[in-house]
């Protein structure tokens, strides 16, 4: 890079729009994870002095932990299922409340329900109550003659389904997103295809698609992001059971961390997550220029 | 003409049966909280899956939610929560305002390295960050405030930053660009021109970082010890014991007050997504 | 990069010094309550300060005692969260000098808080703990050792069991001081057994006659009678220590270092007797399991009399006779040569190494479980009190209710006929009590034999333990 390539006054500017930011990022941020950094090449229990081990826990995670793979596995699949299906739905949603009709607003409020009410005690009860075995979904499955022993839930086979549907469930905060990047496309762009006679069809795949697409990479990022590190759904819902066929991976380093004091190689876990949504997330930004389209020239 | 009209109206019926059908859906947990804030204590689960009660405890629940828990009443844990909230979404929304437009205004020395700092610290399980946050707090004699409580979000997350800078980018920069040959100041450029533009994405982030803050949990269970300061996610926690016995009653009513103010403040805010300022005018 | 990093250190220095010089100032002018909020420090001064000038004349009289202020934390529901604030407030009418600071949680995120303080060496004075995490503590040094105090006459442990006693003692080291008793039990519903046509337990029953017994209700009632609580058989390892100790084995070695018994086939037996109680729906299956762990105790079948016995400690009756106070309890069943049960701590009181008023904090856990003026407000909420002469105080009161008096009753029968208490449970108790989970229920859902489990959750178990409690 170039000196000249900045000017000073812009570098200033620059630092100052982004001190206080940088401020607590340094605080909340930098030093936690140089902290936590070193303990993932310590033996810290919590309790201890930690003491430097070099790559051990490193070590341990590629080659002796059968559970750090099933929770790998398990996190892969639903991130993978999660992802597309969550932002569809949001993005249905929000084509669909985005028209006029009467009582949007009350529409919106319940869409948006599900993502207020979160991972609480409730919603751990009446997932149970519908899935579970005398739920209303296995006696539907009964009248289609579908007869099981074991619900969705006590299903190992099934059970990660039902936690990835309720991760769509939440859809909620993706959909005001997109809600408000379709608030922001000018309706002049609308009006004057509808001019040029164009059909509705056309105008969403020509207009409203590409004007969404940074408001769509960045909806896909973030999900990746979650997905990879879910938590909530199956620590409420299963508790990484039955027999961990919903064992998420940050429930796993958790109880790492917490229950087995083994917050050394619990860092390790994490650091290892950090690199692997790492990637995913820099293919993603490198592959950006072919299919987001900015408004503003995209960046420099 | 009068087909039309009929089609418009086929419309509208079916949008609201398929809206109120996937609506029901999503109340339902909502609906059993509610239904469940009512049922006694004693009989709670005799009758779990159904939503009417089998015998009717509502005073008895309430005012047991009123009075608190911990010897703290909720009113205390109520103000504890707005403090919290209102300080931390108030400096979220602001500072991530500044951090998105340096990123995406204007070209300094080290935007890509931060941006990228901003990036890692969404990915990062916070369930590793809280042991070290919770040192440097105590280092710096924070543990146990409200302060602790709003501080991890005050000064921006990476979640709105990233959000605004989508956003911003969706804006042309001929705007600003005009906007500076007028004569105005960088401030005045993202005040006046670009925060009207994204009003509805930084009405989102509100409401994200309202709710999100409200219902935070992990990282104030860790941070926090003296009832007195706990706000409404750790009051809750205060009422389980798997090996006790347990008052369910005084604990949903009390989830059910503390949901109270999320969704006002969602049912106010969400006005504001109906008629965002649209770029009519300036372009084309 | 190397302007990059300079930078940031000069940020991150003077990010700190702002930080420290906004705390320094805090502390130094109490009065300044405005800004106190930003520092706990200051607000203890501040408190401090005040409680110094009113209570100027009471200190004439209280002779020349050190103000002190302990620092308390237990976990429990809101019902213990009230009466114990009452103790406290007691405690400090009692003895002036000392104020509290109460932290009262749930059970949830309690081990999570009082890990990460004592990372930072921030441990409160007093904390209630948990057998489960009790070793894990001790060997890192967080607790205190308080036989000194024993020594010295200000903890009085003289009417406790001292077998019970014992199991706060970690090493050399008297880290905890046990609270309570608790015992396993089989609790039964008398009308569901009636209503079946059978028989209530004796107290010299089989588990042949537990099994019998549960499927005659089973088969009554179209719904699983045999529970083990809402975790199930496998939901943490004490229902299985007791079968082992039956076969004359013990689960843990006393070091902690391995598996306390050679034979799989105690294991394997243990997982099968379930899993054909589970196959006949005699005991929930995995699935119907998990239902029950997803709500409170208060809603396992046995309470709505569709079932008719639970595997529990001897505190069920009493945690659940607000939904239903007709449950009785019966001792274990036994078909094998040595006697299973055991005293277990219900939960304790331990003072943490860090701690400057270790004295004082001895001090109030003698009050707390030799008063009886305390224990007419615990009333015995944490568990059978562990000081027998407070037990038959309580007895005698007559203010207890039928189903304590039944709690109090098994103890005492219980006891009896109980073997040696076993070792603390050794570091590493939860990853294997998972370990533990996850064989048994692969035999429930099929995908293993009883043996192919059993060799699993020795291979698991003996590595964890080795882990864990291998010599440093």
């Amino acid at each position: 890079m170039a000196k000249s390539g900045y000017k000073r006054r812009d570098n200033i500017a620059g630092y100052i729009m982004l001190s206080p930011w940088l401020f607590g990022f340094i605080l909340m941020w930098f030093l936690p994870m140089v902290i936590s950094i070193y303990y993932s090449f310590t033996d810290f229990n919590l309790l201890n002095e930690a003491k430097i081990i070099g790559l051990k826990n490193y070590i341990r995670i590629f080659t002796a932990d059968d559970t750090f793979r099933q929770a790998f596995k398990v996190t892969f699949i639903y991130a993978i299922f999660l992802v597309p299906l969550r932002l569809a739905f949001a993005l249905c949603v929000a084509m669909l409340l985005n028209t006029k009709h009467m009582g949007l607003g009350l529409y919106r409020t319940i869409y948006y329900i599900p993502s207020i009410i979160g991972g609480s005690i409730a919603v751990s009860i009446v997932w149970r109550q519908i899935f579970g075995n005398q739920g209303v979904v296995m006696s539907l499955l009964s009248v289609f003659g579908i007869e099981q022993k074991l619900s969705l839930l006590g299903n190992t086979k099934t059970a990660l389904a039902v936690i990835i549907l309720m991760g769509v469930w939440q859809f909620g905060s993706s959909m005001l997103i997109f809600l408000a990047a379709l608030k922001q496309i000018p309706n002049s762009l609308y009006e004057s295809a509808r001019v040029d006679g164009a059909k509705s069809l056309r105008i969403f795949f020509k207009i409203t698609i590409p004007m969404l697409t940074p408001t769509i990479f960045f909806n896909l990022i973030l999900q990746i992001v979650n997905g990879f590190r879910v938590f909530t759904e199956s620590y409420v819902i299963t508790d990484g059971g039955p027999l961990n066929s919903t064992l998420s991976y940050v429930l796993y380093l958790y109880r790492r961390a917490f229950n087995y004091f083994d917050m050394g190689y619990s860092c390790a876990l994490a650091w290892v997550l950090v690199a692997v949504i790492s990637v995913f997330t820099v293919i993603l930004f490198k592959t950006q220029n072919n299919w987001v389209h900015y408004e503003s020239g995209g960046d420099d | 003409m009068v087909g039309m009209k009929e089609k418009k109206r086929v419309n509208s019926v079916l949008f609201h049966l398929v809206s109120c059908a996937v609506g029901l859906l999503m109340v339902y947990p909502m609906l059993w909280l509610f239904a469940s804030s009512m049922k006694s204590n004693d009989t709670m689960f005799k009758d779990a899956y159904s939503l009417i009660p089998e015998v009717f405890d509502m005073g008895t629940n309430y005012l047991s939610a009123w009075r608190g828990v911990g010897g703290v009443s909720f009113m205390t844990f109520l103000s504890n929560t707005v403090f919290v909230t209102v300080t931390g979404m108030a400096g979220c929304v602001m500072i991530s305002l500044f951090a998105a437009y340096a990123f995406t205004r204007i070209k300094f020395r080290g935007s890509h390295f931060w941006f990228s700092c901003v990036m890692v610290t969404m990915m990062i399980p916070s369930q590793v960050m809280v042991v070290p946050q919770y040192i440097i707090l105590k280092k710096l004699d924070l543990i146990d405030s409200r302060t602790a409580l709003a501080l991890p979000w005050f000064f921006g997350t990476a979640f709105f930053i990233f959000m605004l800078v989508q956003f911003f980018r969706g804006v042309p920069k001929d705007l600003d660009e005009a906007a500076e040959i007028d004569g105005c100041g960088r401030i005045s450029i993202l005040f006046r021109i670009l925060v009207p533009v994204v009003k509805p994405a930084l009405v989102t982030a509100s409401i994200f970082a309202f709710y999100w803050i409200w219902q935070d949990f992990f990282q104030p269970l860790i941070f926090m010890s003296t009832p007195k300061k706990y706000t409404l996610s750790l009051a809750l926690n205060m009422f389980l014991d798997p090996n006790a016995y347990n008052n369910y009653g005084g604990l949903f009513a009390m989830s059910v007050l503390s949901l109270m103010p999320t969704l006002i403040f969602f049912i106010i805010f969400q006005r504001y997504l109906v008629d965002g300022i649209a770029m009519d005018g300036i372009k084309g | 990069m190397k302007s990059r990093m300079k930078r940031l250190a000069a940020l991150l220095l003077a990010g700190t010094m702002i930080f420290s010089m906004a705390a320094c100032g805090g502390k130094s002018d109490p009065a300044d309550k405005a800004t106190s909020d930003t520092s706990s420090n200051t607000s203890d001064n501040a408190s401090n300060n005040a409680s110094g000038d009113t209570s100027g004349d009471a200190k004439v009289t209280e002779a020349a005692k050190e103000p002190v202020t302990i620092k308390i934390a237990w976990w429990g529901s809101d019902k213990r969260h009230e009466y114990t604030q009452k103790l406290l407030d007691l405690y400090t009418e009692l003895n002036p000098n000392v104020k509290f600071e109460a932290s009262p949680s749930g059970w949830d995120g309690y081990f999570e808080r009082l890990s990460t303080q004592a990372a930072s060496g921030s441990m409160p004075d007093i904390v209630q703990m948990d057998y489960l995490y009790i070793s894990t503590y001790a060997k890192n040094n967080s607790l205190a050792d308080l036989q000194e105090f024993i020594d010295s006459g200000v903890l009085d442990v003289s009417n406790v069991d001292e077998n019970i006693l014992n199991t706060g003692s970690i090493g050399s080291k008297r880290t905890g001081i046990p609270l309570s008793t608790s015992i396993l039990a089989v609790t039964y519903n008398p009308a569901a057994i009636e209503a079946a046509g059978a028989t209530v337990p004796a107290d010299n029953w089989t588990w042949e006659d537990y099994i019998e017994l549960n499927t005659k209700v089973a088969q009554k009632t179209g719904e699983p009678s045999a529970l083990n609580s809402i975790i199930g058989p496998f939901g943490d390892s004490n229902f299985f220590n007791y079968w082992v100790r039956q076969h004359g084995g013990m689960l843990f070695k006393e070091d902690g270092t391995g598996l306390g018994f050679e034979d799989d086939a105690i294991t394997a037996e243990y997982f099968q007797m379930w899993k054909d109680m589970s196959d006949a729906n005699v005991s929930p299956d995995p699935d119907e399991q998990s239902q029950l762990a997803a709500v409170g105790k208060e809603a396992l079948p046995i309470v709505n009399d569709k079932a008719a016995t639970t595997i529990e400690w001897n505190n069920f009756t009493s945690i659940v006779s607000g939904a239903n106070d007709k449950l009785k309890l019966a001792l274990m069943p036994s078909s094998f040569e040595g006697n299973g049960l055991w005293l277990k701590p219900g939960m304790f009181f331990s003072v943490s190494e860090s701690s400057k008023v270790k004295e004082e904090c001895a001090k109030f856990i003698s009050w707390f479980i030799n008063s009886e003026e305390a224990n007419d407000i615990i009333a015995g909420e944490r568990g059978t009190p562990v000081s027998s002469a407070i037990r038959d105080y309580m007895m005698k009161s007559g203010t207890m209710t039928e189903q304590q008096v039944e709690m109090f009753g098994y103890v005492d029968k219980a006891a009896a006929v109980a073997g040696k208490t076993p070792a603390p449970d050794p570091s590493g108790i939860a990853e294997v009590n998972e370990a533990f989970a996850n064989a048994g229920n692969s035999v429930l859902y099929g995908q293993a034999t009883a043996q192919e489990a059993a060799a699993t959750f020795r291979k698991q178990a003996t590595e964890i333990l080795e882990r864990n409690n291998a010599a440093k």
